[in-house]
């Protein structure tokens, strides 16, 4: 490493350890907003199709409600959001763009981590309690009331599921790991078993082949933002390979803002606009698969598709940080601030 | 309009890639961005965000991308998808176990006194890692790390030297399994959907017949069908490597030069040239094996190779000791205990009935545990050597992420290609190319080698194929079969890793080769290797067969093979059954003769009748053949004069077809412009294309030859008698050889019907000691014990004439009785003859049964036989023109 700073790597890393210039507030609060816009979204699309509060739009367009003030919130929520993220950003001015990229990569981390937790427990235990009902022991242990109330997936669903999810959050919070890579493991062992009961005991069912399904689909999608991290995703790089690093990171933030939080914010919008749409309608109805014997758990995989979506709008915000922190001239040295990180 | 916004997709899409931003999002991203810019300018310019749009509107194909995006893995028939991840994390696994490089080093002591030993060597070790792990960018760096140096100190050209790394990576690609292959069979059959449809609409519209014979319906692919299609080509492929440097060798020994080998060839030498290959052929054998006996499916064989890889990796990793290969045996072990298990008791947990049983599954569960721990135990092991097993599993959930959000990506770009009309825009520029399906086929092939250049396998998998899949397998003049066109795909995909600039081969091998290898040398190196993948690509094309054989033997032969009766295979089973009369003609006949001959007058005269019809329609089957033979003859004379003005009218026909569209197309813009002075140019220009149109279409309708309103009824009329000359003879047939079974069963069943005859005759006591109710219920039943034999009817009914005699107020035992005796005079009768013949006549059926059952009674058989089904799969296996259909 060279001892020898140059006069504009100094003041750049002085700028950022008193104070931030215009720009790189203005900068640092735009990924920032896109996070809490985010959350602010998902948030109020639980209430309104959950909590039936009267949502955003519908107030903007004038539709009448008795609930004016929730909605009136809701609207308020919107704007609150760039003035959190802003001083969210003031808080953290010391830290460098990198810095605040790896706590942003840390954010989409932890929610991946919940959600492979949920999907590795309520994948065993909804298997374990389709595997019981169909070959009638379920009635036997837990009497025949609960095995009629778990044949529906409301119930199920309420005091099944929901249960394992907020487990999944305490042991996602408490554990370190990724965690989803284990996925790949399970997938294999879920299909293997499948060889073995069906080749040697002749025995198949479908909540086997719903476990598989489950983990798998949960493997690639909740894999995606760590693959953005690790630059995983694959690049046409016949041009890309022969840019400076600024080029290449202008290529990826027009890329960020252009092509790759419009497609997750379509998914998110179009999947959550109204009580029908391809995400809300499964997650509200709880839709499970038709062939009744498998595993209840088809309307929590539609949920996979917003996981994906919202863990990569915060792995993009990260993403934007750290290129934006290549614009900027941030070197790439450990900031000189670190230790007196308040 | 709409096409100006196609060209801005195509347009941000090139940008977006050339950019280098993931291909990933670049996919999805400027398809959202294209459909927003057309929303846009219709809101401004239009008054309405639909205007610009094909069909529909922004919200809905956005709707639809998203939908599509879930239907990737919410759709249980997609589910072959799932074989990627498993075949990913089984090639990651071997590629830490470090198979590759003990391949590499005794591969190339064996070969390497051989000319072009060393190359030899590599293409094997490639195939054979093809085979196992599939992954090129690992097995092309094992090679140019172990190989490459070793070619290069012993004088080998640069350029071959590379060249011969490069391709033998690639053929991880085609030779199964492979992940290329199961993303091709994902999109193909969806394309056979859509293709299937449009051929039905096609036949629906020409022949005005609702429902299409499913001789003329498209073959689709699954995953297994794509790796057995791929299996020979690949095979193939391998051979022509290994000619090409054979042949450079001998003929050039400067580029190739022999390599001796130091040590000798000893038993120690055996024993270590078999540690290192046994392992990865055994895998290879179960997974591949596995899925090609259509056992197991792709999933499953994914699995077991994943586990398989894992045990290896447990022995391989682990540091020498003991117990180093424990796991391993202790595996092959309670897989062989299974085995045995398995062949001899009845292992189905949901039906134990019996000790054995018991015993059995008992032994089973044992056998399993065993397995699950001697897997456990490797699984372990790996999980303690360092941080492989993480290592494995993190490179595993990237390769399968960045696979599968790509898949997403092309989904999005698909829904924005049709919102733009695109799909109709390359089906007509195809459809419009002189020269039919070759042409619109070496089109699409050239533009698949192109774009090879420029984008990855994935990419031209998940954006080319959905557009232009459906377009060709649709044309009924070529009628090829999904699996050959996934076939021909791949092999040309397989191009892109070699081509450069962006062949990943190329660039995984410069990445670890020496820098004495000039980069010039590498593009030199692939270049002769291109051209043999291009020349096997030719072979394939011309030798259908070489894909196409395989899955349909697989298929034919497999539990799941449908009976000779199955419509599809009609064509080629009669194709068999027709020269089987020509030569056995005499011989059949001969056996009818001897059937005729018997003597029968002691049979009821229903069986008596039942025979005679049988053998007339036997004798009659002649006939009925000589019939086909007319019929097609007389239709393959006329279509050849036919032929032509076929398809001069119908490409006449569909040119005036697509004009009406193009007429509508225009009536619809017309009808919605504004009436404002602004627009008064554009509605002049409309009106003249209007015009225009139709007087062109006018001269094409009258550019169709007289002779076509002549002619086409001569064809649909021999056509049809082809058909029914067919069907006559299915159905005589039929009926010649049900009679003789049924013959055959009423004799077999004498002794029951003897057994039957004492219940039946305690009637009478029933009838007067039991009241009306009860004798009816015992009369009921023992009907019933008659109607599971066959040929009792009369009996039958002479019962229920009694049993209705006690019914209610016309009780009346005395004309039950008479019934009754009626009844037993018949049954007596019926089991004389039975007996009797079950003497002198069985014999005789079964001979003439075994005489006739491989020609006329072939179609009513249960199963084809293995001989059969090959000659089936191999007629079944040509493509065939069914052009004159449509």
């Amino acid at each position: 490493m060279s001892v020898v700073l140059t006069m504009q790597q100094l003041s750049s890393s002085l700028s950022s350890s008193s104070a931030l210039l215009k720009q790189d507030l203005l900068l640092r609060s735009f990924a920032f907003t896109v996070v809490y816009t985010t959350v602010i979204f998902v948030l109020n699309n639980f209430l309104n199709f959950w909590a039936l509060w009267p949502g955003a739009i519908n107030i903007l367009a004038g539709k009448t409600s008795t609930e004016p003030f929730l909605g009136w919130l809701q609207v308020f929520s919107y704007v609150a959001a760039p003035m959190l993220a802003m001083m969210h950003v003031s808080r953290l001015r010391y830290e460098s763009y990198e810095n605040l990229a790896d706590r942003v990569s840390h954010w989409a981390a932890t929610c991946i981590k919940a959600a492979f937790w949920m999907v590795l427990l309520v994948g065993m235990i909804d298997m374990l309690v389709s595997f019981l009902r169909i070959e009638s022991l379920l009635a036997p242990i837990v009497g025949d009331d609960i095995t009629m109330e778990l044949g529906k997936p409301q119930f199920r669903g309420a005091y099944v599921h929901l249960p394992l999810m907020l487990l999944a959050c305490v042991i996602a919070l408490r554990s370190k790991g990724l965690g989803f890579i284990w996925l790949t493991l399970l997938v294999v062992v879920a299909e293997f078993l499948i060889v073995i009961t069906r080749f040697v005991f002749s025995y198949e069912q479908a909540f086997m082949g719903d476990l598989v399904r489950f983990w798998y689909a949960a493997l690639f999608l909740f894999a995606s933002a760590h693959t953005l991290l690790i630059e995983g995703h694959i690049r046409v790089d016949v041009a890309y390979t022969h840019f400076k690093d600024r080029t290449k990171s202008w290529v990826n933030v027009f890329g960020v803002i252009l092509l790759g939080l419009p497609l997750c914010f379509t998914i998110l919008t179009l999947g959550m606009w109204d009580k029908t749409s391809s995400i809300n309608s499964p997650l509200l109805s709880v839709e499970v698969s038709q062939s009744g014997y498998g595993m209840y758990v088809k309307y929590i995989m539609v949920g996979f598709l917003a996981i994906f979506a919202f863990s990569m709008i915060i792995q993009f915000s990260s993403y934007l940080l750290k290129h934006f922190g290549v614009l900027r001239g941030e070197t790439q040295t450990p900031p000189i601030t670190s230790a007196t990180n308040p | 309009m709409e096409l100006l916004f196609l060209g801005i997709l195509v347009l941000l899409m090139i940008t977006a890639l050339v950019s280098g931003f993931p291909v990933a999002f670049s996919l999805p991203g400027s398809s959202i961005i294209a459909i927003g810019l057309a929303a846009l300018a219709g809101w401004i310019f239009a008054d309405n965000p639909d205007a610009y749009f094909h069909e529909g509107g922004p919200v809905q194909w956005l709707s639809a991308g998203v939908t599509n995006f879930r239907s990737l893995y919410w759709n249980v028939e997609r589910d072959t998808l799932i074989a990627i991840p498993l075949f990913i994390f089984m090639g990651i696994m071997l590629q830490r176990s470090k198979v590759a490089e003990d391949l590499l080093v005794t591969m190339a002591q064996l070969f390497g006194p051989v000319p072009g030993g060393l190359g030899i060597s590599v293409v094997i070790v490639g195939a054979l890692l093809a085979a196992t792990t599939g992954i090129v960018g690992a097995t092309v760096i094992a090679m140019g790390m172990i190989s490459l140096p070793a070619m290069l100190r012993n004088k080998y050209s640069h350029s071959l030297a590379t060249g011969t790394i490069c391709a033998s990576g690639t053929l991880g690609q085609i030779i199964p399994p492979s992940i290329v292959l199961i993303i091709l069979a994902d999109q193909l059959s969806s394309a056979a959907d859509q293709a299937s449809a449009m051929r039905k609409a096609a036949y629906r519209e020409i022949t005005g017949e609702f429902s299409m014979p499913s001789v003329l319906d498209i073959t689709s692919a699954s995953a297994g069908d794509m790796f057995m299609g791929a299996f020979i080509p690949g095979i193939l492929l391998v051979i022509l490597y290994i000619l090409y440097i054979l042949f450079t060798a001998i003929l050039r020994p400067k580029m190739a030069p022999p390599v001796g080998y130091s040590g000798s060839y000893d038993r120690q030498f055996l024993v270590k040239v078999l540690m290192s290959l046994l392992p990865p052929l055994s895998l290879i054998f179960v997974v591949l094996g596995s899925i090609l006996l259509g056992v197991a499916t792709v999933n499953q064989a994914g699995a077991v190779g994943a586990v398989g890889a894992m045990l290896m990796a447990g022995y391989r990793l682990h540091h020498s000791d003991v117990r180093r290969y424990w796991p391993a045996f202790i595996a092959i072990f309670s897989v062989i205990a299974l085995g045995f298990l398995v062949a001899n008791f009845d292992l189905n947990i949901k039906s134990i009935h019996t000790d054995e049983d018991r015993l059995g599954v008992t032994l089973g569960v044992i056998a399993s545990a065993t397995l699950l721990i001697a897997i456990t135990w490797s699984g372990w092991r790996v999980f303690k050597t360092g941080t492989i097993l993480h290592e494995v599993m993190g490179e595993t959930a990237k390769t399968t992420s960045m696979v599968f959000i790509i898949l997403i990506g092309a989904a999005m770009l698909t829904s924005a290609f049709r919102a733009f009309g695109g799909e109709e825009l390359v089906k007509h520029m195809l459809t419009s190319l002189p020269g039919g399906f070759w042409m619109q086929f070496f089109v699409v092939m050239l533009i698949i080698f192109i774009l090879g250049f420029f984008l990855d396998f994935i990419e031209i998998a998940v954006v080319v194929v959905p557009i232009v899949a459906p377009i060709l397998l649709a044309d009924p003049s070529a009628n090829i079969t999904a699996v050959w066109l996934g076939v021909m795909i791949g092999l040309n995909i397989q191009t892109s890793f070699l081509t450069p600039p962006f062949g990943f081969a190329l660039f995984y091998l410069r990445g670890v080769a020496d820098q004495v290898v000039k980069t010039v040398s590498i593009y030199k190196g692939v270049v002769p290797f291109i051209g043999l993948q291009i020349l096997a690509l030719v072979i394939t094309g011309f030798f259908p067969s070489l894909v196409n054989y395989l899955p349909n033997r697989t298929y034919l032969t497999s539990d799941s093979a449908p009976p000779p009766m199955n419509p599809r295979i009609q064509p080629c089973l009669e194709q068999q059954v027709l020269s089987l009369y020509a030569s056995q003609e005499a011989s059949l006949l001969a056996a009818i003769d001897t059937m005729a001959a018997l003597d029968t007058s002691y049979m009821s005269s229903a069986a008596t009748k039942m025979l005679q019809n049988s053998l007339g329609k036997a004798r009659e089957t002649f006939v009925k053949v000589d019939d086909i033979y007319q019929a097609k003859a007389q239709l393959t004379d006329f279509e050849q004069s036919y032929e032509p003005l076929h398809q001069q009218v119908r490409e006449t026909q569909l040119n005036v077809r697509r004009n009406k569209g193009l007429i509508e197309d225009a009536q619809l813009e017309l009808r919605r412009l504004d009436d404002i002075e602004l627009n008064d140019n554009r509605r002049t220009d409309l009106f003249e294309r209007i015009d225009a149109l139709e007087e062109f279409n006018t001269r094409l309708e009258a550019s169709i030859p007289a002779s076509w309103a002549t002619q086409r009824p001569i064809f649909e009329q021999l056509n049809k008698a082809e058909k029914q000359s067919r069907n006559d003879y299915r159905r005589n047939v039929d009926e010649a050889y049900e009679g003789i079974q049924e013959l055959r069963l009423w004799i077999s069943q004498a002794a029951e019907l003897a057994q039957a005859q004492a219940d039946v005759a305690a009637l009478v006591s029933s009838i007067d000691q039991l009241s009306a109710d009860e004798a009816m219920d015992a009369i009921k039943l023992q009907e019933q014990n008659l109607s599971e034999l066959a040929g009792v009817n009369s009996i039958k009914s002479k019962l229920s004439k009694a049993r209705r005699a006690l019914k209610g107020s016309k009780y009346n035992p005395e004309k039950a009785k008479g019934y009754h005796s009626e009844a037993m005079n018949l049954l007596t009768a019926e089991i004389q003859w039975r007996q009797r013949a079950f003497m002198d006549m069985a014999p005789e059926l079964s001979s003439y049964n075994l005489a006739i059952k491989d020609s006329i009674g072939l179609r009513q058989q249960e199963r084809m036989s293995i001989e059969l089904a090959t000659t089936i799969s191999a007629c079944m296996s040509s493509h065939k023109d069914i052009s004159l259909q449509f």
